[in-house]
C-alpha cells in the first residue's frame, strides 16, 4: 500500500507545475472495474482527496513557508549552550568529575591498543589475527575454520601489501575498544530491556529512533562535550552500534523456549539460576547475529567518525580525498573492505560453529583442544608483545607494498573523462545529471515549497494513517511540525525532495536488479561479490568521484545516496522474491504460465511485503546518504550539518541535526506498514 | 562456545571494564590528555597546512630528536585545543574565526601569537583565465559580473548565476557580500573543499565559464589559471556581520598560534616553531608536491628540506 | 445407581479414601475450590454468584475474562496415579501448573501435605518446586545447549549439588529410563520419544514426591507412546510414587490412572474410575467421550452382574465363580466356556450372577434404564460443589 502512495504522491505533484519527465510510476487504471473497485476502497477516495487538496493549494498558493508566527528561536539557548559548553568544558564539575573520565578512559584505552599492536609488529599482528579467526571458525581442520583462516592471513597481508598496514592498525585498535565498548553496553542494555517490561517500553522506541537516525547527525553534540578526537569517536561509535545487540539479546531473552523455562522455573530456579542456566545460553544465537550486527556498524562508524578526529583508515581516506588522490582514497577504502568481510566471516562462522555444538555437542578432545588454542593465543599476545619488536619491524617493511594508486587514479580519471561528457549522442552523466535536475528535483523541490504546511501535514497524516494506525499519523505530523517550529521548513523540504526523488531511483533500480537476481542465477553470483563491496566500501570514498561524473551538485549527492541504499533493497527484495513459496510457483507452471506471467501473477505479489521492507530500508539509507552528500553540494540540511561540525557551531548544526532525525522518523513511519499495525 | 568459554568471555569483559575504571581512577579527571613529551600540531584539513606541518614535523624529528604528532584539526577545533592543551600549535591561521580568536588570545589569555607564518594568504573572487580574456572589463569590476550573470547559469542556481561558495569550515562572507552588492548570483557552497578542487577541475578542464571563492596559496594554482575580480576593498571590521559585509578580502599574513604553557615553555621546540618562517613560493612548492605529484607528504618535506638547508638552518634555535 | 460418587471425593477409592484416612494419613494434594480466571478484574470473578454460575461464553461476554480452571475440588492420595483429562481447552494444564503455582491460582486452596501451597513465600515454594514436587512437559522442555546428562542433572544443579555428585546421579536416572550411552548427545540428536525420556529422568532425579505430567506423551508417535507408558507404568510399579498425569487421550487415562477426573470448561464434569467413568458417564459429554471404549476391558463384573433373585442362595456353591473384579472381557471367556452363567463371589459369598445376557448388556453400551440419568445428576453436583 505504502509502495503506490508514496509514489502517487511524488508523482502527481512535479506532474502539475512542470512537465514530468522523471520515471513515472504507474498511473491508476480509469477502467469502470478499477474506477468501482476504487470508490468501494475509503482509504483510497481519502488518500487521493488528500493529493488533490494538496495540488489545489499548492497552485493556489504558490508558498508554502511555514509560519513565522509559529516558530522558535532556537538559536540564541543553543548559542548560549554552546557558549558554557566551550567556557566551562576544562571546570565545570560535570566534565572533570564525570565526562572526562569517559574521554581519558577512551583515550587511554584506544592508546594502549595501539600500542599493543605496536609492540607485536607486524608479523605477530598478523599471526595473531589468523589465530583467532581461524580459532573463531572452530580451530579444527574442517573447511570452515581454515576458510575463516585463510581469510584473517589474506586480509592482514593485503592491507600490508597495500601500504596502508599503519593506518588499518589505527582502525583495528579503535574498533577492538569499540566493539568491546558497545557490545558491553549493547548487552546491558538488552538484558534490562529483555528482563523487564518497563525497560523494554523505554528502550525500544530510543533504539527505533536510533535506526532510523543518520549517524551523521549526532557527531556534533558529541564534538561540543568531549571536542574532536579519539573520544568522540570512540563513543559515538559505540552509541551508534550497540543497539543491534541490545536489540537482539532483548529478543533472544524474551523468544526463548517457553517450554524450557517453564521447565526450569518448574524445578525451582531462581530468577538468576534461570537467566545464568536457561535464558542467556538459548539467547547465544540472536546475541551472536547482534554481535555481528554491531560489528559491521561500528566499522562503518568507525570510518565516518575521521570527520571528527577518528584518525585511522577513515582519516586516510579523507586525507587524500582533501589532495583529491582518488587512487589513495580507494586503497584505503578497499582495505575497509577487507576488514569488514574479515570480521563479518569470523563472526558468522562463530555464530555457525555455536549452532553445530547446540546440535551436536562437543567432544571432549575438541573442547580441550579450542580451549588449548585460546590459551596459545593469549600466551602469543604476551610473546609477541615482549619480543615482537625484535624478530620485525613494528611497521610493514617499505619495500613489501605494491603501489596501485596510480594505476588507480589514471582509469578513474579516463573513465570520469569518458562517461561524464564525453558519449557522442547520449550526452554523457552530466548532461543527464543536469537533465535530473532541472526535470525532476527543481520541480519537486518548488512543488514542496509550494504546498501549504497544512496541505502536506494532511497529506502526511493521511498516509501514515492509510499505511499504519492513528499514531504513524500523528508520530510524522509532530515531526513536520518540530521541523517547521525549528525554522527549517524551507531547508528541510529541499532535504526532502532529494530524499524522494532518490528514493524513487533506489527503489526502481533496486527492484529491477533484485529480480534479475532473484531470477537469474548467474546475475546473482555476479552481483554478490558487488553488493558486499556496495555496502561496506566508506562513503566518502565514491562521493568525489560522484563530482567529477555529474558535478558538485544535487544530484551527485542522490547518485551517491543510490549507489549506497541500492544493495539493501536489491539484497531484500531478491530474497523475497526467491522465498516466494515454491508450492504457488509450481500451481503457475503447471498452469503453463510464462516467465513474465509467473512474475507478475505470482512472484511480485506474494514478494509485497518484502518489497515494502526493503522501500522502509532504501527511506532510512537514502535519508543517510542524501545528508553525507552536504559534503559535496547536496546542501540543504546535510550542508548545515557539515557546517556546524567543523566550525563546532551548535546553534547552526543540532537544529538540521534534529530536522534530519524528525525527516527520519516521519518517513520511516509512513514507509512501515506492518511493524506499525503490529505495534499497536 | 562452551560455558567455560563464556566464564572466560565473561572474566576478560570484566576485566576491561575494570581497567578502564581504573584507568579513569576516581576523582577529578586530568583535562590535558596526551604525552608531555610530544608535540601536537593542529593541521587543518587544506594541502598547505599540510606542507606545513610536514616539513616542521620532518624537521624536529631529525634534526632535534623530537617527537611530534600531527592531528587532523580544521581552525575552530584547533582553538579549542590550544586552549585545553591538547594541541600545542597551529602553524597557519588565515584569522577565520575572530570569535574564539578574541576569547581564548584575549580574554582567556591561554593561547598566544607565535608570529607570522611568512606565508600571505588572500582570499577573493575569482573566474577562470580562459573566461577573463574574452571579458577583460570583469576583472576590474565586479559589478560587470552582472552582465554576464547568464553565462553561469546551472541547473542548481536557478535563473541566477552559480557562484561557488567555500567549503563551511573557510572564512567567507560571501553569502552576504552577494546580497548586499546586489548580485545576479546565488551563493551555493561546497561541503568540502575536495568537493570545491574537483568541481573546478571539471569546469576547468571542460572550459566552462564559472564564478568561485578562490584563494592563494594554493597548490592547485599551478595547474589551473585563475584570475582575481576586484571586490570592494578590505577595512576592518567591514564584513562583521556578514549580514552587513560590503567589501572583499583581507591580505593576510597568516599567522602562527601557541599553546600558552607549550609557548612559555622555553624549549627548543617551542623555539623553533616561533622561528618557522617560510614563503609562499616555499610551501607551494611543498604543497605542489603533495597534492600534485601525488608524493607522501613526508617525502615531499624531505625533498624541499634537501634543497633548501640554508632557509631552515636559521630555524634552529642555537645551542647553548 | 448405588455406587455414584457421593462426597467431592470419588469412590473405586471412596473405600481406599476411607482406609487412608482412617490411618491418618493426608492427602497428597487436596485442591479445594480452585478458581484461574484470566482477564481484566479476573479477582473479582469467583467470589461473584452471579457470574460464578455463568458459561464459559456468557462469562467471557459479560466480563472479557476467561474462566480456565472454575471451582475445582479433588484429593491426590498416597501412591496414586490421578488422570487428569479433558478435550484441548479444558483447563487441565493450567490446572496443574496451580499446583506448584507455575501460574497464580486466582482463589482457593490447595495443600501440599497438609502445607498450603498458596500462602508460601518465594523460598518455601522454591523448596516445594526443587525437592517435592516436579514436572514432566509436553514439549519437553530440554535446554538444547547441554547434553542428556546435564539435562538430567539440571534439577540438581539448580538445587546446588556439585558437579561430581549431580552427573553421577544424572547418569543413574539416564540408566533407569532406558538412555544407556546417550548421556553425552544433545537433545537435538535424539527421537521425541528419548527426549522425553529425558525429560522424566530429569524428574525423577530429583527424587520427588510427585511427578506432575502435562500430556507428556501427545507429542510422540503412537508406538512409542504406548512404550513410554509402560514405562510410567513400570515406574510406578516399582516405586509407587505418586503421580499426576494430564492428558486428553482417553485411552491414556484409562490405563494408567487409578482415577480420572474429566473436565470441561474448567470444571470437572465427573471424578471416579475408569471403570465408573465407563460404565456411568455423568452426562452425555461423558458418554460421548467414552462410546468407543472397549466397555469389556474396563467394567468388572461387579457392575455387570444380576442380583441374586429369590431362588438363588447366597451361599450356593457349585459352577464357575468369578471374583467381583474380574473384567467383563475375561468373564465373557468363562461363561462361554462354562456354557452358563458364572457366581459372583466375594469373601466366599455369592453376590451375583453374571449370564450371557448381562454381559451382553455391557458389551452393547445399553444402560440399565432410570440409573444413567440420576447418576449423572447426581455427579455433575458432586462436581460442581
Amino acid at each position: 500500500m505504502s509502495s503506490p502512495t508514496l509514489t502517487k504522491d511524488e508523482d502527481a505533484r512535479p506532474a502539475t507545475p512542470g512537465p514530468a519527465e522523471g520515471p513515472a510510476p504507474e498511473r491508476p487504471d480509469t477502467t469502470p472495474t478499477a474506477l468501482s473497485r476504487f470508490l468501494g476502497n475509503p482509504k483510497a477516495v481519502v488518500l487521493v482527496c488528500a493529493v488533490l487538496v494538496v495540488v489545489v493549494s499548492a497552485l493556489v498558493s504558490g508558498s508554502g513557508a511555514w509560519p513565522g508566527a509559529l516558530t522558535a528561536d532556537v538559536k540564541s539557548p543553543l548559542n548560549d549552550l554552546d557558549d558554557w559548553l566551550v567556557d566551562n568544558r576544562d571546570t565545570h564539575w560535570l566534565f572533570l568529575y564525570f565526562l572526562l573520565h569517559f574521554s581519558n578512559a577512551a583515550e587511554s584505552s584506544v592508546d594502549s591498543i595501539t600500542s599493543l599492536f605496536d609492540s607485536m609488529g607486524w608479523i605477530g599482528v598478523t599471526v595473531i589475527g589468523t589465530l583467532i579467526a581461524w580459532a573463531g571458525g572452530g580451530a579444527d581442520l574442517s573447511r570452515r575454520a581454515l576458510r575463516t583462516g585463510a581469510t584473517g592471513l589474506a586480509v592482514f597481508l593485503i592491507c600490508g601489501i597495500l601500504g596502508v598496514w599503519e593506518p588499518t592498525m589505527e582502525t583495528l585498535a579503535l574498533m577492538v575498544v569499540a566493539v568491546v565498548c558497545a557490545a558491553v553496553l549493547g548487552f546491558l542494555l538488552g538484558l534490562a530491556s529483555g528482563l523487564s517490561d518497563r525497560f523494554e517500553r523505554i528502550l525500544r522506541p530510543v533504539f527505533d529512533t536510533m535506526q532510523v537516525m543518520p549517524a551523521f547527525a549526532f557527531l556534533l553534540p558529541l564534538v561540543l562535550l568531549f571536542n574532536i578526537g579519539t573520544p568522540s569517536a570512540l563513543i559515538a561509535t559505540v552509541i551508534y552500534a550497540s543497539p543491534p545487540i541490545a536489540r537482539l539479546t532483548a529478543l533472544g531473552l524474551r523468544s526463548a523456549d517457553p517450554a524450557a523455562l517453564e521447565a526450569s522455573a518448574s524445578l525451582g530456579a531462581s530468577g538468576w539460576q534461570q537467566l545464568v542456566t536457561a535464558k542467556l545460553p538459548l539467547a547465544r544465537k540472536q546475541m551472536m547475529l547482534g554481535l555481528n550486527q554491531t560489528i559491521m556498524m561500528c566499522l562503518s562508524m568507525v570510518v565516518l567518525a575521521s570527520l571528527i578526529g577518528g584518525g585511522g583508515l577513515g582519516d586516510e581516506i579523507y586525507q587524500a580525498l582533501g589532495a583529491l588522490k582518488i587512487g589513495e582514497a580507494l586503497v584505503a577504502g578497499v582495505a575497509v573492505v577487507l576488514l569488514a568481510v574479515l570480521l563479518d566471516r569470523t563472526t558468522a562462522a562463530a555464530g555457525e560453529r555455536l549452532d553445530d555444538v547446540v546440535k551436536a555437542g562437543l567432544t571432549k578432545t575438541m573442547a580441550r583442544l579450542r580451549r588449548a588454542v585460546w590459551g596459545l593465543i593469549a600466551v602469543l599476545i604476551a610473546l609477541f608483545a615482549a619480543i615482537g619488536s625484535a624478530i620485525g619491524e613494528g611497521e610493514w617493511p617499505d619495500g613489501w607494498t605494491v603501489d596501485f594508486t596510480n594505476p588507480i587514479d589514471t582509469a578513474v580519471n579516463w573513465l570520469t573523462d569518458h562517461i561524464g561528457s564525453g558519449i557522442p549522442v547520449l550526452g554523457g552523466t552530466i548532461t543527464w545529471a543536469e537533465g535530473f535536475t532541472e526535470s525532476v528535483l527543481n520541480p519537486l523541490r518548488s512543488g514542496l515549497l509550494a504546498t501549504p504546511w497544512w496541505a502536506l501535514a494532511l497529506l502526511v497524516a493521511v498516509i501514515g494513517w492509510i499505511v499504519g494506525t492513528w499514531r504513524a499519523a500523528l508520530t510524522g505530523v509532530i515531526c513536520l511540525a518540530l521541523v517547521g517550529w525549528m525554522s527549517l521548513w524551507d531547508v528541510a523540504m529541499d532535504t526532502l525532495s532529494q530524499v524522494l526523488a532518490g528514493l524513487v531511483l533506489t527503489v526502481i533500480l533496486g527492484v529491477v536488479v533484485g529480480i534479475l537476481c532473484a531470477r537469474i542465477d548467474r546475475v546473482e553470483r555476479i552481483m554478490r561479490p558487488v553488493l558486499d563491496t556496495m555496502q561496506t566500501m566508506p562513503q566518502f570514498v565514491y562521493l568525489i568521484p560522484v563530482i567529477a561524473l555529474v558535478g558538485q551538485n544535487r544530484t551527485g549527492g542522490i547518485l551517491a545516496a543510490v549507489i549506497y541504499a541500492a544493495p539493501a533493497v536489491i539484497r531484500i527484495t531478491a530474497q523475497g522474491l526467491r522465498q516466494v513459496d515454491p508450492a504457488a510457483m509450481e500451481a503457475a507452471t503447471s498452469l503453463g504460465a510464462t516467465g513474465r506471467q509467473q512474475l507478475f501473477g505470482v512472484q511480485l505479489p506474494l514478494a509485497r511485503k518484502s518489497i515494502l521492507v526493503a522501500l522502509n530500508q532504501g527511506v532510512v539509507l537514502v535519508l543517510s546518504m542524501v545528508v553525507i552528500a552536504g559534503l559535496i553540494g547536496g546542501g540543504a540540511l546535510g550542508y548545515m550539518v557539515v557546517q556546524g561540525l567543523s566550525k563546532g557551531n551548535l546553534s547552526q548544526g543540532f537544529p538540521a541535526g534534529i530536522a534530519i532525525v524528525c525527516l527520519g522518523i516521519m518517513l520511516d513511519r509512513l514507509s512501515q506498514p506492518s511493524k506499525g499495525r503490529v505495534r499497536d | 562456545m562452551n560455558p567455560n568459554r563464556i566464564r572466560n568471555t565473561a572474566f576478560a569483559g570484566v576485566g576491561i571494564v575494570s581497567v578502564l575504571a581504573l584507568a579513569t581512577g576516581c576523582g577529578a579527571a586530568d583535562t590535558k590528555a596526551g604525552g608531555d613529551d610530544k608535540v601536537v600540531l593542529a593541521e587543518p584539513s587544506w594541502v598547505g597546512a599540510t606542507a606545513n606541518a610536514a616539513v616542521v614535523k620532518k624537521l624536529l624529528e631529525d634534526e632535534m630528536d623530537v617527537k611530534v604528532e600531527a592531528k587532523q584539526m580544521d581552525e575552530p577545533v584547533a582553538f579549542d585545543a590550544l586552549n585545553s592543551g591538547k594541541a600545542d600549535a597551529i602553524l597557519e591561521d588565515w584569522h577565520g574565526v575572530p570569535k574564539k580568536q578574541k576569547k581564548y588570545v584575549e580574554d582567556k589569555k591561554t593561547v598566544v601569537s607565535g608570529g607570522d607564518l611568512g606565508v600571505v594568504g588572500h582570499i577573493g573572487w575569482f573566474v577562470p583565465k580562459y573566461w577573463a580574456d574574452k571579458h577583460p572589463d570583469v576583472v576590474k569590476d565586479y559589478k560587470k559580473l552582472n552582465k554576464y550573470y547568464k553565462d553561469f547559469k546551472t541547473s542548481e542556481s536557478g535563473d541566477k548565476g552559480h557562484f561557488i561558495g567555500a567549503a563551511p569550515s573557510y572564512s567567507q562572507h560571501d553569502k552576504g557580500l552577494i546580497k548586499n552588492l546586489g548580485m545576479k548570483f546565488k551563493h551555493i557552497p561546497s561541503g568540502a573543499e575536495a568537493a570545491q578542487l574537483k568541481e573546478l577541475k571539471r569546469l576547468y578542464d571542460a572550459k566552462k565559464p564559472f564564478l568561485t571563492y578562490w584563494w592563494e596559496p594554493q597548490w592547485m594554482n599551478e595547474q589551473i589559471d585563475m584570475v582575481e575580480v576586484k571586490l570592494p576593498k578590505y577595512t576592518k571590521g567591514c564584513e562583521v556581520p556578514e549580514s552587513k559585509a560590503k567589501c572583499g578580502y583581507e591580505t593576510n599574513q597568516l599567522e602562527k598560534f601557541m599553546n600558552k604553557d607549550f609557548a612559555n615553555s622555553d624549549s627548543d621546540a617551542a623555539k623553533f616553531i616561533k622561528n618557522f618562517k617560510w614563503s609562499t613560493k616555499d610551501q607551494n612548492k611543498v604543497a605542489g608536491m603533495i597534492a600534485g605529484k601525488k608524493m607522501d607528504p613526508e617525502d615531499a618535506a624531505a625533498a624541499w628540506i634537501k634543497d633548501n638547508k640554508s632557509t631552515w638552518e636559521k630555524w634552529i634555535p642555537k645551542k647553548k | 445407581m448405588s455406587e455414584a460418587p457421593e462426597a467431592t471425593d470419588a469412590p473405586k477409592s471412596a473405600e481406599r479414601a476411607e482406609s487412608t484416612a482412617s490411618a491418618g494419613t493426608e492427602p497428597v494434594f487436596s485442591v479445594r475450590n480452585l478458581w484461574k480466571v484470566f482477564g481484566p478484574k479476573a479477582s473479582k470473578i469467583p467470589g461473584d454468584t452471579s457470574l460464578t454460575g455463568l458459561s464459559a461464553t456468557e462469562l467471557r461476554e459479560r466480563t472479557g475474562c476467561t474462566a480456565a480452571v472454575r471451582d475445582v475440588s479433588f484429593d491426590v492420595e498416597k501412591r496414586e496415579v490421578f488422570v487428569v483429562m479433558g478435550l484441548s481447552g479444558s483447563g487441565k494444564s493450567t490446572l496443574v501448573r496451580c499446583l506448584t503455582r507455575l501460574i497464580e491460582p486466582t482463589a482457593g486452596k490447595v495443600d501440599f501435605n497438609g502445607e498450603d501451597v498458596v500462602g508460601m513465600d518465594k523460598d518455601a515454594l522454591r523448596d516445594l518446586r526443587r525437592h517435592r514436587a516436579s514436572m514432566v512437559f509436553q514439549n519437553f522442555g530440554l535446554l538444547p545447549h547441554r547434553s542428556v546428562i546435564d539435562n538430567v542433572a539440571y534439577g540438581l544443579e539448580i538445587q546446588g549439588m556439585g558437579k561430581a555428585e549431580r552427573r553421577e546421579r544424572a547418569a543413574e536416572m539416564v540408566d533407569k529410563v532406558g538412555l544407556q550411552g546417550l548421556g553425552e548427545r544433545r537433545p537435538g540428536q535424539l527421537s521425541g520419544g528419548q527426549q522425553q525420556r529425558v525429560g522424566l529422568a530429569r524428574a525423577l532425579a530429583v527424587d520427588p514426591q510427585v511427578l506432575l505430567f502435562d500430556e507428556p506423551f501427545s507429542a510422540l508417535d503412537p508406538l512409542i507412546r504406548r512404550d513410554m507408558q509402560e514405562e510410567v507404568i513400570r515406574l510406578h510399579r516399582e516405586e509407587g510414587r505418586t503421580m499426576i498425569f494430564i492428558t486428553h487421550d482417553l485411552s491414556e487415562a484409562l490405563r494408567l490412572g487409578d482415577r480420572i477426573a474429566l473436565m470441561r470448561d474448567g470444571a470437572i464434569v465427573q471424578l471416579g474410575t475408569p471403570e465408573e467413568i465407563v460404565a456411568n458417564p455423568a452426562d452425555d459429554y461423558v458418554r460421548d467421550f467414552v462410546r468407543d471404549v472397549p466397555r469389556e476391558q474396563v467394567i468388572s463384573v461387579r457392575r455387570a452382574m444380576r442380583p441374586l433373585d429369590a431362588s438363588e442362595a447366597a451361599d450356593a456353591t457349585g459352577g464357575a465363580t468369578l471374583a467381583p473384579d474380574t473384567l467383563v472381557s475375561e468373564a465373557i471367556e468363562a461363561v462361554a466356556r462354562s456354557g452358563e452363567s458364572c457366581r459372583v463371589v466375594e469373601n466366599g459369598r455369592t453376590i451375583g450372577i453374571v449370564d450371557h445376557a448381562s454381559l451382553l448388556t455391557v458389551v452393547a453400551g445399553i444402560n440399565r434404564e432410570g440409573e444413567s440419568d440420576g447418576g449423572g445428576d447426581k455427579a455433575k453436583e458432586v462436581a460442581a460443589v
